[in-house]
Formats: C-alpha cells, sequence, structure tokens
C-alpha cells in the first residue's frame, strides 16, 4: 500500500470536512482560538529590553512600556551628559597643555 | 504615540542638558580669590567676555593651581592673546595640538628646540636694534 504523505492533500481533506461541521462545533472552535489569541497577546513582550516573566500581570500593559520607555531616555539623558563632561574636561586640559606648554602660543594659532 | 513622547522627551532633555553648557554669566566679584588670581589678566573685560567662553575659561582656570611656578607665569603671560582668539581659531589650535602630539617624541623635540633657536635670534635682534633682514643686506 503506498502511505505518501501529501499535506496539501490532507489540507483539502480538513477543508472539506469542516465544511461539514455544524455551526455550534464552528462557533465553539472560533471561541477557543480567539481565547488563545488573546492570552499570546497578554505574554508577548513589550520590547526587547522586557523585564522577564515574573512582571507579567503585576503591571498594566502601557506602564511597563512607559518604565521601559522612561529607563531609555534616563540612560541616553545620562549618557549624553557623561558625554559632554568628558568632552568639556578634555577641552581645558589641552588649553592648559598649550597655555603651559615650552612652545609658544603662536606655534599652534593661525 | 508612545514612540513619538519618547522622542520628544529626549530630545526636551538632551536640550536642556547641551544648555548646561553655557551656564549664567559670573561677574568678576564673585569669582574666588583662586580664580581672580588664575584670571587675573582678564580682570578688566571678564564682565564682557561671552557666558560660553567664561564658562570655558573658568574650567581652564582651575587647573592652575596645580601648574608649577613657571607654567603659571606661561599661562598668564598667554591669557589675554588666548581669549583675544575666535572660538574657531581656539578650535584650530587645539586640533593642531592634538596633531603635534601624535608626532614622534624625537621629532617634536627637534621642533621645540629649532622654535627656540627662533627666539633665541629675535630675541638678540631686537637686543642690538638691528632687524635679521638689514643684516643680510649688508
Amino acid at each position: 500500500m503506498n502511505t505518501k504523505f501529501d499535506p496539501i492533500k490532507i489540507a483539502k481533506l480538513l477543508t472539506h470536512s469542516t465544511r461539514q461541521l455544524d455551526t455550534s462545533t464552528l462557533s465553539a472552535l472560533a471561541d477557543a482560538r480567539n481565547n488563545a489569541l488573546k492570552k499570546l497577546s497578554v505574554r508577548s513582550p513589550v520590547l526587547t529590553l522586557s523585564t522577564g516573566r515574573w512582571s507579567h500581570g503585576l503591571m498594566p500593559h502601557s506602564a511597563q512600556r512607559w518604565l521601559v520607555a522612561g529607563m531609555l531616555v534616563a540612560i541616553l539623558v545620562f549618557m549624553a551628559g557623561y558625554w559632554q563632561h568628558a568632552q568639556e574636561q578634555q577641552i581645558s586640559e589641552i588649553d592648559v597643555a598649550i597655555l603651559t606648554d615650552e612652545l609658544p602660543i603662536e606655534v599652534f594659532v593661525d | 504615540m508612545c514612540m513619538k513622547n519618547l522622542l520628544f522627551s529626549a530630545a526636551l532633555l538632551l536640550s536642556l542638558s547641551g544648555n548646561s553648557v553655557s551656564a549664567a554669566p559670573e561677574p568678576w566679584r564673585s569669582l574666588s580669590p583662586a580664580l581672580q588670581e588664575a584670571l587675573a589678566p582678564l580682570a578688566q573685560q571678564w564682565d564682557s567676555l561671552s557666558e560660553t567662553q567664561q564658562h570655558r575659561l573658568l574650567k581652564t582656570a582651575k587647573r592652575y593651581p596645580h601648574l608649577t611656578h613657571e607654567q603659571k607665569q606661561r599661562f598668564l603671560n598667554r591669557l589675554t592673546a588666548w581669549s583675544k582668539l575666535t572660538p574657531e581659531q581656539r578650535e584650530a589650535a587645539r586640533e593642531k595640538y592634538r596633531a603635534f602630539n601624535k608626532v614622534p617624541a624625537e621629532k617634536r623635540e627637534q621642533v621645540k628646540q629649532m622654535v627656540k633657536q627662533e627666539q633665541e635670534k629675535k630675541a638678540q635682534q631686537s637686543a642690538s636694534g638691528v632687524p635679521e633682514t638689514a643684516k643680510s643686506e649688508k
């Protein structure tokens, strides 16, 4: 007996048999599908930087988003401030070096 | 919507942190004695300097107490000329200084010797009152 697996044939058979189901069974299946999709959307991560499983259910979805967004902004501001401070330090270091170097200032100024 | 708010907040905070560079102007009288000593050559024009320039000079002057006696003299002698430069000229000078420091130490020393000799020559000329061009013409 030839039992070759043909997924297209199986899909057609399933579609055909679905048409033969009664309305109440179809509606029960649709409800089950919708419920499963709802649960899936709640469990999906907020962002890749989500805090993990423990936080699911503890906070509303939008609050989690705002928390992550706030953290990102805070990190961004901190990094910008740090970068600016480092730049300022570097500039004042060079200024002092130019003002105190053995070489006269005219060497570096056009 | 959330992303728009996030970007707006970030832009606002960044612009606020950027403004911290140009702090409020500091009157000469409000400076500490140590800062007044470091910035003494600029006492007369201090209050007319831009806020940004004051801020930069204050940062620079804070390093003054850690300098040697010789470095302090150079610092004070050059400060007025440095403050008269445009921001672009100062930035160009910083770039040149950075580039010069990347040159091998031996070559840097050679340049220093050349400049030293040139300065001595000029000093001799000004002491004798005869310019070099006049000497070579004779």
